[in-house]
């Protein structure tokens, strides 16, 4: 008895949080049975037990692995460009006026531009294909990285940059030994924005102009009225995004060791 | 003795975007001889740390000659090294990381270069701390931290931005022992910034009085007190005599300027 209290108290945080999930999958579940509900709605209402079995169908078919297969290439391609791009780019439009007043302009009106509207040209020139998907997540997830980046430089503390200078550190080393590690939590925020919207991307890249992946998954079963389908399609995205969201998480605690909120022991 | 720094009527603007020019250093001119040490004191704001910047390299001069060793300074170098007021630790470094950034940037072997900062870590009673992050360490600790890396590289001039300020008063004599020892031991030749009259004519060979901005020499007093001086010589009154003409010249600026 004093070992399961002990074990309750323990683990309080967990039993109540998986506890009220169960409740509320409990009361959805059980919505037919004790609330009619009219025949319209009725068609578009299901169940988490509909739903588990339509996921356990799609799975077993093959249709989730095609379909993530695709959306998780267009987003892992898009989203590493875009850090590749945006990251460098910031860095150096950060610490070069020259490049800051050449490039400026492009990127400000480039990112007030909603990305939206630039998807029917990208599916003209790149086709319904996957490239024209990479494109609009790149498109949208690039930004948040440059524009953080840059914010991070421009932060950067000038004390510590005159002492890496004053110990001999050329502009290369400089990059490397201050301005990179002291901008490294603004290029993490910027990491999370940049995985919003390049999530966001490949759902809206989907959903308009493609016959693949989960986004057109999602559409297509919208128009069919499977609305067990549509919601294994969400709950998908849910779950990458809360994998992902995580595991920035634990880039940023293991990166961040060195902080005092890491150690504070009072 | 030899020449090691020579400044030659020094002057700098500085010309900062909408706003008035301010000249932080006018017709400063000082001679320093290898392995002295000279204290710089002033009103705030004269021009101290401009002065040390420039001759760290960071800043070049609008006019005059600034030589090391006969030669002039163009930008920084492994000769000299600086010892900052708030530390300027790396704090994403740990204590060895620190204290090895000189030595890093030189290339050195990455062997060599830890071996070297081990030993100036244990020189610097710091053993035991090598993996420890700036902000888990004592105020005296970082400035410790602070030293041995300036040390690290060995360079032959060591430029001092008042770097006890941050210390409380027990710290701040024991670091002043043993900048002293340390000093005895590898005879570097120190600038000293402080706005410490005592901490200056305890510490030096000489003290620069400097004018209120734009900064200039106003005075420069020799100090006559044997060494090794320990804290038992601060209450002599020879010592007290010294410290109160310091103030009697510095104290003209003080109360001018404001
Ligand atoms: N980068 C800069 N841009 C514009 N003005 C500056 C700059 N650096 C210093 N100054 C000005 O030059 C003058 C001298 O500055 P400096 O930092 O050398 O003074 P200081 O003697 O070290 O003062 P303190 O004792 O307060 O440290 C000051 O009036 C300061 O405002
Ligand atoms: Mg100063």
């Amino acid at each position: 008895m004093t070992t399961l209290k002990s074990f309750y108290n323990e683990k309080e945080p967990y039993i109540l949080g998986i506890g009220f999930i169960a409740l509320l999958i409990l009361i959805w579940e059980s919505t037919p049975l004790w609330l009619t509900l009219p025949r319209g709605m009725a068609l578009f209402f299901t169940t988490p037990s509909k739903i588990a079995g339509a996921f356990y169908r799609l799975l077993i078919n093959g249709e989730i692995e095609k379909h993530s297969y695709v959306s998780a290439v267009a987003f892992l391609v898009g989203l590493g460009l875009s850090i590749l791009v945006g990251l460098p780019l910031g860095l150096v439009m950060g610490r070069s006026r020259t490049l800051d007043a050449l490039l400026d302009p492009y990127v400000t009106a480039l990112n007030a531009t909603p990305r939206i509207v630039w998807l029917p040209l990208l599916i003209l020139w790149f086709g319904i294909g996957i490239w024209s998907k990479i494109v609009i997540v790149f498109a949208g997830a690039v930004f948040p990285m440059l524009i953080n980046t840059y914010v991070g430089v421009k932060n950067v503390d000038r004390v510590l940059v005159n002492v890496v200078r004053s110990f001999g550190a050329n502009e290369w080393q400089v990059m490397k030994v201050v301005v990179l590690p002291n901008s490294l939590p603004y290029i993490i925020a910027g990491l999370r924005l940049a995985i919003g919207r390049a999530i966001l991307g490949v759902v809206v890249g989907e959903f308009f102009g493609s016959s693949k992946g989960l986004g057109y998954m999602i559409a297509s079963a919208a128009t069919n009225y499977k609305v067990d389908v549509v919601f294994v399609g969400v709950a998908i995205f849910m779950g990458f995004s809360l994998i992902l969201t995580m595991s920035v998480k634990s880039l940023e605690s293991r990166l961040a060791t060195w902080r005092p909120e890491a150690t504070k022991t009072f | 003795m030899t020449t090691c720094i020579q400044a030659k009527n020094v002057g700098l603007t500085f010309r900062p975007k909408n706003r008035e020019p301010v000249t932080a250093l006018n017709d400063f001119s000082l001679e320093v001889g290898q392995g002295e040490f000279v204290s710089i004191v002033g009103p705030s704001g004269c021009g101290k740390s401009t002065f040390l910047n420039i001759l760290l390299g960071l800043i070049k001069p609008d006019t005059g000659l600034m030589q090391l060793n006969g030669a002039r300074i163009t930008g920084p170098g492994q000769d000299r090294a600086m010892v900052f007021q708030e530390f300027g630790l790396l704090p994403w470094r740990t204590v060895l990381a620190n204290v090895e950034l000189g030595l890093e940037l030189k290339g050195v072997e990455f062997s060599i270069r830890r071996h070297r900062a081990t030993e100036l870590i244990n020189m610097a009673g710091l053993a035991g701390f090598e993996n420890h992050y700036p902000h888990e360490l004592s105020g005296g600790m970082k400035q410790r931290v602070g030293l041995a890396r300036a040390l690290a590289t060995d360079p032959e001039v060591l430029l001092m931005d008042e770097p006890f300020a941050a210390l409380d008063a027990q710290t701040r004599d024991l670091m002043q022992a043993e900048l002293l020892q340390v000093w005895d031991r590898t005879k570097k030749t120190v600038i000293f910034v402080t706005h410490s009259i005592e901490e200056a004519a305890y510490l030096s060979d000489r003290v620069v009085i400097m004018s209120a901005r734009p900064g200039r020499i106003k005075q420069i007093i020799k100090v006559q007190l044997p060494r090794p001086r320990d804290y038992e010589m601060r209450l002599s009154p020879e010592f007290n005599d010294l410290k109160s003409r310091i103030w009697d010249v510095l104290k003209e600026e003080l109360i001018d300027k404001k």
